[in-house]
């Protein structure tokens, strides 16, 4: 069995919070600290200083693409910079096997005066390509990132979409055994985004070890198989879609505004419709959202919200007001409860989403309670249909020459 | 820890070091050539300068050292100052370029992995190209002066070799040092003016005499300098004991310095 692309193990690494010392000034406590034996990289943490990344350990076997999410500064880029031997670990191993090529600031190398040719031919070298490389892989290039007009203008007359987009395109051109890529498919319109995902889809057909951190989690979920929830230590790890969905209700929190407001949301069920709580539902099922309200105040002009979100990325699927009348709850007084049935089918493709309700009042304008998420769901099917609504498409043939004409006549 | 088995942990490193320089030799040639374009892009007179600053140092020493004090050289004394200044000048703007070459690539130290030591050997070799160019103004007045040249100018890329040697051994230091401190360019510009004059570079410091005199002529970069101008000037090799102690110290030192940086290495995106 070949070793992994990439393995980390019980790694740590910290770092300096606040200014480093950096003039002579400083120089003399520095070298007194030292003689005294602490030095900077020591296992143990000072006072300044904090753990960025902490016992993580993970394998990325070879042809495999792991993709790493978390929240903003959990340590996703250190991860990638320790791989890359930008930084040092403070404690544990890394290792990465094969020639490594990496998607992360495309654009660092270039410099404003050269033109893109000249740039090419540096970022080119700079990423440890050969010269022959570079030169056979020109045309290439310049036509994925769409500049042969531009190739001999000085880049620091691009538009950032433009250098981003050179960029991107130099590095898409490496023969890489492992990839690095670090939310570079924000850069460049729409038509580049969906080459760089091509490109990124042809790499992995090819067999090449991908790690892969993004914040986009629908991207994560199409590109990897496995991916790596990450908040400074290894927060879950496997499947793509289990450890999206644990991420996501973590992130997600409950977010409660206005607690003992007029009306308070004090219990919420998701059942089917024999009353079974669920989680896990085929598209076109019928479910029911029952939710309990408790009054603290009088109030009588209210709306009752019932939301759905898309969860990995927190797109609004559905977003709707029941007003006090239509619902014919009428004038609450403190101590009433009112529970309501919320009825809807599930006309979604797979994917995770999540409910969310709350309550409005119109007389004070502002929410007396909401509550999100109040239920996972997850729409699973056999067959794969993208997007978001389950329209229930169904296709019929109904008109064909030559040799199935017959057959369109027989099914009409 | 047995000597040997130092030495031997040395060695192998030493190896591990120009292996990688090998592999990564042409992000080498692309950064020499980035630095030389660039400055041929934005400036008017382009390598014009490379030439411009050892003629206009030249001509003001010609005055002070012939005309206000008399200084014997043995050698027409533009032809003294010329080759010294060029020398010099190579250790100087090597060094200057050198010291800021981490800190003003920050971008790329803390995004991209390759060897660091491309930085400040870059600006060495970039340094080097300007002395090369410069050197045909020295073609020139040796021409003028009829200076005959000796079998002696074979010994040349030996002392190029020493006089490259000790340059990027400094200049490895430098840059690091920068990094870390950024109080080290201030120092440094301060050391590089008084330093040119405990050099033999315009006048021979020998001539100071005294215990001063003997510490000075210890200055390895007097040893080259004085080097060059009797391999091409006087047609004859130099001292043989202290140019060759001169070459050993400034190949320590490279080794020297080399592993002090790639120590460092791992901590510059951290202290950038």
């Amino acid at each position: 069995m070949a070793q992994p692309g990439i393995r980390f193990e019980g790694v740590w690494k910290k770092f300096r919070r606040g200014e480093r010392h950096d003039s002579l000034r400083d120089l003399v406590p520095a070298l007194a600290r030292r003689l005294v034996g602490r030095r900077t990289n020591a296992p143990e943490l000072s006072e300044q200083e904090f753990w960025a990344v902490r016992d993580v350990s993970f394998e990325v076997q070879r042809g495999e693409a792991l993709g790493i999410i978390g929240p903003n500064g959990a340590g996703k880029s250190t991860t990638l910079k320790l791989l890359n031997r930008i930084i040092a670990p403070s404690r544990g191993r890394c290792e990465i096997h094969g020639r490594v090529g990496a998607l992360i600031e495309v654009a660092a190398g270039f410099h404003p005066d050269l033109t893109g040719r000249e740039n090419i031919y540096l970022q080119g070298a700079i990423l440890h390509m050969k010269r022959g490389e570079v030169a056979r892989k020109f045309d290439q290039i310049v036509e994925f990132a769409g500049l042969s007009e531009f190739i001999d203008t000085p880049v620091k007359r691009y538009s950032s979409g433009m250098n981003a987009r050179l960029g991107f395109s130099i590095a898409a051109h490496l023969e890489p055994d492992v990839l690095l890529i670090d939310e570079v498919l924000s850069v460049g319109d729409m038509g580049f985004q969906q080459r760089c995902v091509e490109r990124m889809l042809e790499f992995k057909k090819q067999g090449v070890t991908i790690l892969f951190v993004s914040h986009n989690l629908q991207a994560v979920a199409s590109l990897c198989e496995r991916a790596l929830y990450l908040h400074r230590d290894v927060r879950a790890l496997g499947p793509c879609r289990d450890v999206i969905e644990q991420y996501v209700r973590s992130a997600v929190r409950t977010t409660t505004v206005s607690r003992r407001g007029a009306v308070e949301i004090v219990k919420t069920e998701l059942v089917d419709h024999r009353g079974c709580p669920v989680s896990c539902v085929t598209p076109g099922t019928a479910l029911v959202l029952r939710v309990t309200y408790a009054a603290h105040a009088t109030a009588n002009n209210l709306l009752f919200g019932f939301l759905l979100y898309r969860s990995t990325d927190a797109l609004s699927v559905y977003d709707a007001n029941f007003g006090s009348q239509e619902l014919q709850v009428g004038a609450l007084q403190a101590g009433d409860e009112v529970v309501v049935d919320y009825h809807f089918h599930v006309n979604l493709t797979r994917g995770q989403y999540h409910l969310g309700c709350h309550v409005f009042d119109l007389a004070t304008q502002e929410y007396t309670d909401r509550v999100c998420p109040i239920g996972a769901l997850t729409v699973d099917e056999s067959r794969t249909h993208n997007g978001i609504a389950d329209l229930q498409v169904a296709p019929r043939l109904i008109a064909s020459t030559g040799s199935l004409a017959g057959a369109a006549e027989a099914a009409l | 820890m047995y000597p040997a088995s130092a030495g031997l942990r040395v060695v192998s490193l030493a190896r591990t070091l120009v292996a990688e320089q090998i592999e990564y030799r042409e992000l080498l040639v692309q950064m020499v050539k980035r630095d030389l374009l660039i400055r041929y892009k934005q400036t008017v007179m382009g390598f014009g300068w490379a030439v411009f600053m050892p003629l206009v140092n030249t001509v003001i020493f010609s005055i002070v050292f012939t005309r206000v004090a008399h200084v014997d050289t043995g050698l027409p004394y533009p032809l003294y100052a010329y080759c010294g200044l060029l020398a010099w000048n190579f250790t100087a703007s090597s060094l200057r370029f050198a010291v800021v070459s981490l800190t003003g690539n920050a971008n790329l130290v803390t995004k991209i992995y390759f060897p660091r030591e491309i930085f400040p050997f870059s600006a060495v070799l970039v340094a080097l190209v300007d002395t090369a160019i410069g050197s045909s103004v020295l073609v020139a007045l040796m021409i003028w002066y009829r200076v005959d040249v000796h079998w002696t100018v074979l010994a040349l890329p030996v002392i190029v070799l020493a006089h490259v040697t000790l340059t990027s051994a400094l200049a490895l230091l430098l840059a690091v040092g920068h990094l870390f401190y950024r109080d080290v360019k201030y120092v440094f510009d301060i050391v590089l003016n008084v330093a040119m004059f405990v050099t033999s570079v315009v006048y021979p410091v020998d001539r100071i005499g005294g215990p001063i005199g003997r510490l000075l002529a210890l200055n390895p970069v007097t040893i080259i300098i004085d080097a060059y101008r009797d391999v091409l000037l006087r047609g004859t090799l130099p001292p043989a004991a202290p140019f060759v102690a001169a070459g050993c110290f400034s190949a320590v030192l490279l080794l020297a310095a080399w592993i002090v940086f790639h120590r460092g290495e791992l901590t510059f995106a951290e202290n950038m």
